[in-house]
């Protein structure tokens, strides 16, 4: 367990992350929470800094410090540069919202240091190869959350939405850590290397079993998968809408990456047929596919009823968990390498559509989708970029959701699995509907009010900024799939 | 196996038993002096039976919480000054900062809770936020003081 200086430079960027929401803290307090500028300006200079760092030293081969409890390789370093991206966008639109900005001044720097943590808490969770950290990350991403859904004090929905959130976290946390014991009995490790190795005996029986069940809906929860995505609407409903375009895109994607590494490295044993298979007799793959299969079609169903907007858009982001878990299903090399793709897309187009709820809720106080009508005459900018990510969220061409969803529907195909990407696409089809009603209430139905909207600055700076991506890597995405390809290269090669 | 369990056992017997010895003792021994209030059941002050729905002061949450700040401070500087002197001579210096820095951190904590004002008993009410507050639905009126203001409750801890 010893700590040598060479280790500081692999963890750099976490560690100026970590320094980031200490001096957050700090200016919060030496201005007396007067001076918002103070913490906000450091999350940016923190999280540009730490992006500096971690693109001047890319990983170069699988490196593990601190104990080898985290592993820095070409894997973390992909969902360091999507996290400290999301970071930064995140914090750029909240600055510009009511819901954040607007009353309790008292308390609005907090929000920018618990934006560092959160930040600190993902890439962890992203790198870490051992039980312990697992568990430390996952709570330290799960408590800067709860804070977060209930920033808003005053507001019962916030409140409601906080209170939700953290009923549902302890108790999968609770039921989390006792599969992590589990293994923990089973193999007498707690380092995913070591599970693996104390597991390759073939026994276990019964008690892995369960272990995996529990680790599962641990990770099922914090993705919001099915049968665990209950708080989702609510939370994403409740919390301020800058906090909901968060989760929508930051935790989800750490879970998914801590899901990755620790079923690949501490669960897989490669069967030499290119695929790989998970330990123990049962058929995991038809438990994922199942779960993958489930997740998608309800959350898509269950978005058809919607009328609030950010329900919508919750049971959206369901139904793309759904859709993700069909390349995880497969454990391949390609099944991975698509689930990133579609991550990294997914965290654009997400934030865009959140972000137009964000900017809209600072001049309108509904948000249902008849609310929207008339939006593409009264903001035609608005309007286009809206559209643009809802038909890259239905995976239409030619936008980056399309090219995102053909990978992860190309590997499902690919594995055997044709009934899920058919099923994929058939739900694509079902999103197509409910997407275009908010469409339809933009350009179709006649606007109540005339004029301009007159939305922040930055927010429609912002929207471009998100947009631009989300069309590029719809014709020209080759250099962000070779990233993810060699982002995975270092994890799938090293075991 | 089984027989391993078999220190569980005792020490399981010991334990009833040691209850069962300081019962009859103190019962044989006690003065017999009946009162109303020593016939409740023991819970830190409250009533052991009634509603659940009272307004509890929610200061006393917060003073757990600034307890954390100084237990979790030892918890972790005791075992690190035992073996500081084997620390020193594997790590060094390190050994020194890595701690000077936990307590940074935890200062900062205590700098956080000093300056928000939550380590004076009687908070001023003259913060924005606090004179915000509106009586909650869940509240009835007696519970919530004019102008929505939280009444301070006296309830033990």
């Amino acid at each position: 367990m010893n700590f040598t200086w060479s280790d500081a430079a692999y963890f750099g960027p976490e560690a100026v992350m970590g320094l980031t929401f200490l001096l957050c803290v700090l200016g919060d307090l030496v201005t007396r929470g007067r001076r918002h500028v103070v913490p906000f300006g450091t999350l940016l200079v923190g999280t540009a800094i730490s992006l500096v760092l971690a693109l001047l030293h890319p990983p170069v081969s699988s490196h593990a410090i601190l104990g080898q409890m985290v592993v820095v390789d070409g894997f973390a370093h992909f969902f360091r540069l999507l996290f400290l991206g999301i970071t930064f966008v995140t914090a750029l639109l909240s600055w510009s919202s009511r819901e954040i900005m607007g009353r309790d001044r008292e308390h609005q720097g907090e929000f920018y240091a618990l934006a560092a943590m959160l930040c600190f808490g993902m890439m962890v969770m992203a790198e870490s190869a051992d039980i312990v950290m697992l568990a430390l990350s996952l709570e330290a991403v799960s408590i800067t959350s709860y804070i977060l859904a209930g920033f808003a004090r005053f507001s019962f929905r916030s409140s409601e939405a906080a209170l939700k959130y953290v009923l549902w976290g302890a108790v999968s946390s609770a039921v989390m850590l006792y599969g992590l014991s589990l293994f923990y009995g089973l193999t007498g490790a707690t380092s995913y290397e070591g599970i693996r190795a104390g597991l390759s005996g073939g026994q276990g029986g019964m008690a892995l079993l369960v272990a995996i069940l529990f680790v599962m809906a641990g990770i099922g929860y914090k993705i919001s998968a099915v049968p665990f995505h209950f708080w989702t609407p609510d939370v994403y409903e409740g919390a301020p809408a800058p906090v909901a375009a968060i989760f929508a895109s930051g935790p989800k994607i750490a879970g998914f990456a801590l899901m990755i590494r620790f079923f690949y490295v501490a669960l897989v044993q490669d069967d030499s047929q290119g695929t790989l298979a998970l330990l123990d007799d049962v058929q995991w793959p038809w438990v994922l596919a199942i779960i993958s299969a489930a997740t998608m079609t309800l959350g898509n169903m269950a978005a058809i009823r919607q009328n609030s907007v950010r329900r919508l858009l919750a049971y959206s982001s369901i139904a793309h968990v759904g859709y993700m878990l069909m390349g995880f299903v497969v454990l391949s090399a390609n099944g991975l390498a698509a689930v990133l793709f579609y991550l990294f897309v997914y965290a654009i187009m997400t934030i865009g559509a959140f972000l137009v709820v964000v900017a809209l809720n600072n001049r309108v106080s509904g948000e249902e989708i008849d609310d929207y009508a008339g939006l593409g005459f009264r903001e035609p900018l608005v309007a286009a970029m809206m559209f643009l990510f809802l038909i890259s969220l239905t995976g239409l061409p030619p936008t980056a959701g399309f090219i995102g969803k053909f990978y992860l529907f190309a590997a499902a195909g690919e594995a055997g699995l044709w009934w899920l990407a058919i099923l994929g696409v058939l739900n694509s089809v079902v999103s197509l509907y409910y997407y275009m009603r908010i469409a339809r209430a933009m350009y179709f139905t006649p606007p109540e009010l005339s004029g301009r909207v007159g939305l922040a600055q930055a927010h429609l700076i912002l929207l471009v900024v998100l947009a631009v991506p989300t069309l590029v890597l719809g014709v020209f995405w080759s250099p962000l799939k070779e990233f993810a390809d060699q982002s995975l290269r270092m994890l799938l090669g090293g075991g | 196996m089984l027989i391993q369990f078999a220190t569980v056992f005792v020490f399981l017997c010991l334990g009833l038993g040691f209850v069962v010895v300081s019962q009859v003792i103190s019962h044989l021994i006690r003065p017999h002096n009946l009162h109303p209030a020593k016939q409740t059941v023991y819970e830190c002050g409250e009533d052991a039976e009634g509603s659940p729905w009272i307004q509890f002061n929610v200061r006393f949450y917060l003073i757990a919480l600034f307890f954390i700040v100084f237990d979790v401070e030892i918890i972790f500087m005791l075992p690190w000054a035992v073996a500081f002197n084997d620390m020193l001579k594997t790590l060094g210096a390190f050994a020194f900062w890595e701690m000077a820095f936990f307590i940074t951190i935890l200062a900062l904590g205590l700098a956080y809770v000093w300056s928000k004002g939550d380590l004076e008993w009687v908070k001023g009410l003259q913060s924005r936020d606090l004179r915000e507050v509106r009586p909650l639905s869940v509240l009835t009126s007696k519970d919530a003081a004019p102008h929505g203001r939280v009444k301070v409750s006296e309830h033990g801890g």
